[in-house]
Order: structure tokens, then sequence, then C-alpha cells
């Protein structure tokens, strides 16, 4: 039953006594047959939706071959030019590292200010709500008329997107802090640092997390959308999309689409893992308080 | 002066229209190194008494003082531990961290006193298999205990607790009782304690102050003359069920008055 034991081995933190935790079942050894049935379940049914999804494609392409390209004629465009839609790729994965670092930072240290200083944020938000409900898809030409066809109009673009659920989520974060261990904090006569050290950041740590998981694929968005504005100006992606939808070379655009999507699901699957190594504490039942 | 004096605290909560005093002209000492709880029903402003001491919330009127400071001077020297209702312990710290909090806070006040060594208290507090355990990992009962040797672990002068075993069991909670009058009665503290459970307070406290409600103020002072040191033996003496007597009846007094 060696697999059953590397699964304990993988929970740690199994909460116990189990009478105290409801949520948590005591770990049973399963007989293997019965556990290979459960893994099997976990990704069967996902690959069966996604064989079914791609067999439907395929019929619609080789009806409508003027409409949407073919799964081999997709696979073809990338293996016949990798280096192409490698370096294409990577300019738009710049922007998106660039861009969105610059609006996490920028709003989680917005966050900051806004819960220490109440007047911050009465005297912010209403500026930032006004700047956020506007479109980006109408602010992306603006920024390329002021900042020209290089790379500024689009970290700009992903960063503004990034931005504002940032900000909400870090804000929201920051308040919901555990009244108890504050009062316990004030009690000691701890410093607005010290509270910020050892109780908000570390607490507002789930809500951050959750706020990137809406950033990071937005991030994207900002910056397909910032190269479609500028389309042919730089390479990129979004760029490739433009110019092979405008020559109605079906394979090229979605080739690159393709990439962009697979590009938000290794971004997010990275932000799951390093989620998994900081905030193993918040998962599960959370401590009563 | 040592020990805890509250003299005349008013406090109210609201705007005018629907004003509601919370406590009424409260005065009381607690000596340093005595046990007193605080009992009454609901709403009679004991928890707000006791964030006023903690200097949590602020009175309207009247004078606090610990140790013969200001409450606020008072928190400054780190002369007050506090234990909430809810543990409050971080999740993302282990028990050893959770409990070494205080000392590593508001430095300038552990200036000129001796510390507990952390991993020796939680020793004594039958934590010493836990230290480096996560709270998630933890019964209700040991995370309280944790959450009593983080007020205990910078030796304050004085101890707040407010209702701190409200949220165990009964077997847990006697348990956790017995846990903190054996080493209360080794390490004598001013000790201010909340509670609704009336064996609760007879058996920890030397004196029990009973509150009334609208407005919160103190109906009565019992003094609990058992002999030190006490232990689960007590619960089936005489003395005690006089006392469980007259407590319960002036409680119910308390709440009759209510309704007049």
């Amino acid at each position: 039953m060696s697999e059953t034991h590397t699964i304990n081995a993988q929970l740690p933190n199994t909460r116990f006594p189990a009478a105290e935790s409801p949520g948590s079942a005591p770990p049973r050894s399963v007989p293997a047959r019965a556990l290979r049935w459960t893994r099997w379940r976990s990704w069967a049914p996902p690959a069966i939706t996604f064989a079914v999804a791609a067999a439907l494609w395929q019929v619609l392409a080789v009806n409508n071959p003027y409409v949407i390209p073919t799964l081999n004629a997709v696979w073809g465009s990338l293996a016949g030019e990798p280096g192409m839609y490698w370096a294409n790729l990577l300019v738009t994965l710049q922007e998106v590292v660039i861009g969105a670092g610059a609006g996490i930072l920028f709003g989680f240290l917005l966050a900051v200010l806004m819960a220490e200083l109440q007047i911050m944020e009465r005297a912010i938000m209403p500026l930032i709500v006004v700047v956020m409900v506007t479109p980006v898809v109408a602010i992306a030409p603006a920024l390329v008329v002021a900042f020209g066809f290089g790379m500024m109009p689009k970290y700009i673009v992903t960063a503004l997107v990034v931005f504002f659920p940032m900000l909400v989520n870090s804000l929201a974060g920051l308040r919901d802090v555990d009244v108890r261990a504050l009062d316990v904090m004030h009690t000691l006569h701890a410093s607005r640092w010290e509270i910020f050290r050892d109780l908000r950041f570390p607490g507002c740590m789930p809500f951050v997390f959750a706020g990137l998981r809406i950033a990071l694929p937005l991030a994207i968005v900002g910056a397909a959308v910032a190269e479609f504005v500028a389309a042919g100006q730089q390479a990129g992606l979004g760029s490739l999309v433009t110019i092979a939808a405008a020559q109605a070379n079906l394979p090229v655009t979605w080739a690159s689409i393709a990439l962009l999507c697979l590009m938000g699901v290794a971004l997010v699957s990275v932000l799951a893992l390093v989620r998994k190594r900081v905030l193993w504490w918040s998962d599960g039942e959370t401590v009563a308080r | 002066m040592a020990g805890v004096q509250v003299a005349n605290v008013s406090k109210s909560f609201g705007t005018d229209s629907e004003r509601t005093t919370v406590l009424d002209n409260v005065s009381m000492t607690i000596n340093k190194g005595e046990f007193v709880s605080v009992i009454g029903p609901s709403g009679c402003g004991k928890s707000t008494l006791l964030k006023v001491i903690a200097g949590l919330i602020k009175a309207d009127d009247g004078v606090v003082t610990v140790d013969g400071n200001t409450v606020t001077a008072a928190t400054k020297d780190k002369l007050i531990g506090l234990v909430p209702q809810s543990p409050a312990l971080l999740p993302w710290r282990t028990v050893l961290d959770n409990v070494s909090l205080p000392l590593t806070v508001n430095r300038r006040g552990n200036a000129g006193r001796k510390m507990r060594d952390p991993k020796e208290l939680l020793s004594s507090f039958g934590l010493g298999q836990a230290l480096e355990k996560y709270p998630a990992q933890l019964s209700g009962g040991m995370q309280q205990r944790a959450a009593i040797a983080r007020a205990f672990v910078f030796d304050p002068s004085v101890l707040l607790m407010d209702e701190p075993f409200s949220a165990l069991d009964e077997m847990n909670r006697d348990s956790q009782r017995l846990g903190l009058l054996e080493f209360w009665q080794s390490n004598r503290k001013t000790v201010l304690f909340v509670t609704h459970s009336v064996p609760e307070a007879i058996m920890l406290s030397d004196r029990i102050i009973v509150m009334a409600a609208h407005p919160g103020r103190i109906a009565e002072v019992i003094d609990v003359n058992l002999p030190r040191p006490r232990d689960a033996d007590v619960y089936a003496t005489d003395e005690f069920r006089d006392l469980e007597g007259a407590v319960r009846s002036t409680l119910r007094s308390v709440m009759e008055k209510k309704h007049v």
C-alpha cells in the first residue's frame, strides 16, 4: 500500500484530533484498485471534454475551410516556424511581466497607503474608479499616441488592467485582520509597523493571491489589446494575430491565439504552485477564530 | 499603587436618540496578586470593562490606573497581558513563534524585566510536544492554552482574560480551568477574569464581582474564602456549594430587576 503512504506524507498538516475538525476525514487505507479508479476519475472527464471539443473543431474546420483552420494546419504552422513564434511570444511575455509587475506593485503599495491612512482612500479612490470604468480598449489608442509605438504604451496598458483588482483585493486583505489578534497587539503597544509586519502583511496574502489569480490572465488581455492598436510596429503575439487575420492567414492567427492561451495557463499554473508554498496555512479549514 | 484601580468609569455607545449606557459609574479595585472574576448577564458591560482596562476602548468618564500608571503608560511598559475570547493565534506561525510574538514587538517595553523562556513556559502548559506545530494542528483547548502562554510570556503584572474558555466544551473547559488555576497559584498575577460560568468564577477567584445590565453596573461583590491552593476537590465541598447558591441567587435577582 505504498501509494496510500505517499498520500499521507503529502498531508503534513492533517488537522487533529479528528473529532474537532468535521471537515477532514481521517486518512483511510484505500485498496489499490479503488485508488486507480479515483485517479482515473480525476483526469478522465476533462480529457474527454477536450477530446470532444477538438473533434468538433476538426469537423467544423474541414467543412468551413475559410472560417477556421484544421488543428493539423495550426500545428503545422507552429512546427514550421518555431523561432518566429518564440520571438513574438517573448515580446508579449516581456510586456506581461514588466507591465503586470509594475501594476501589482503599485496596486499593493497604494492599498497599504489606503489601509493605513483612511483619508487617502477617500481622496484617491473616486479618481481610480473613474479611470477603471473607462474601457482599456479605448485608452490604448490614446496611450499609443502619447507614448509612441514602443513598449511603453504596452507596459502602461498591462499595468492599468492589473492595478485595480490588485488594489481592491489587497485593501480587503489588509482590512481583514483578526480583531482579537489586533487587540493583543494593541495591549502590547505594538507600533503600526509591527502590526503591519506581523499581522496585516502575512494576513492579507490569501486576498493578494486571489487578486493575482484575476490579474494575471487580465495582464495578457492588456498586452494583447495594446499590441492590436499598434499592430505591425512591434512584435508580439497580439500583433501577430491582427496581421495574420488581416491577411486571412488562419493557421497563423489561430496558432498565435493558442500560444496566448497557453501563456495564460502557464502563468496561472505557476501562480498556483507559488500559492501552495506560501499559503499552505490558509488552505482547508481556517483556524477557529 | 499596585494592582488595578477603576474609579467612576462610565461608557455609552450610540448617538443621542439611541444611546445605551454600557458602564454606569463603575468603581472597583483589584489588589496586586488578586484573582477577581466578573460575572453577569449579557449586556452588563463586563467585556467593555475589560477592554477599557486593556486600553482598547476609551471610557467617557472616570479613571483607570494599572500599577499606578495610566492605561496608555501601562501598555507602553507592557504591564498588561490580554487573553481574548478566542485564541487569536496567527495561523502562519508555529506555536512557539506565536508565544514569542510579545517578546518581539514594542521592544522598548522589555527593558528592565525578565522574560520567560517561551519553550519552558509552553512545556509547563503541557505544550512541550507542540512547539513546532501550527495552530490549526492543535485542539481548541491547546490553542487556548497557547494563547494564555502568550499572555504570560512577557511577565506582565496584570492579566486580563475575556471568557477564555467559552468556546470549549464543558469537560475540556474544566481541565483548562484547573490548568490555569494550578499555573496561577505558582505565578500569582493580578487577574481580571470575565466569565459567565458560576463554578468557574468560584473555583478560580478571590472575589467575584456580579454585574447588572441596562445600564451596566456593579450589583454585588462576593468574597470567595475557599482556602488555597485549590484543586478539583473543591467542587465537592459544602463551602463551594454554599457560594454557588449565593452567586446564583444574586445573579437571579440581578436578572429579575432588569425586567421591572
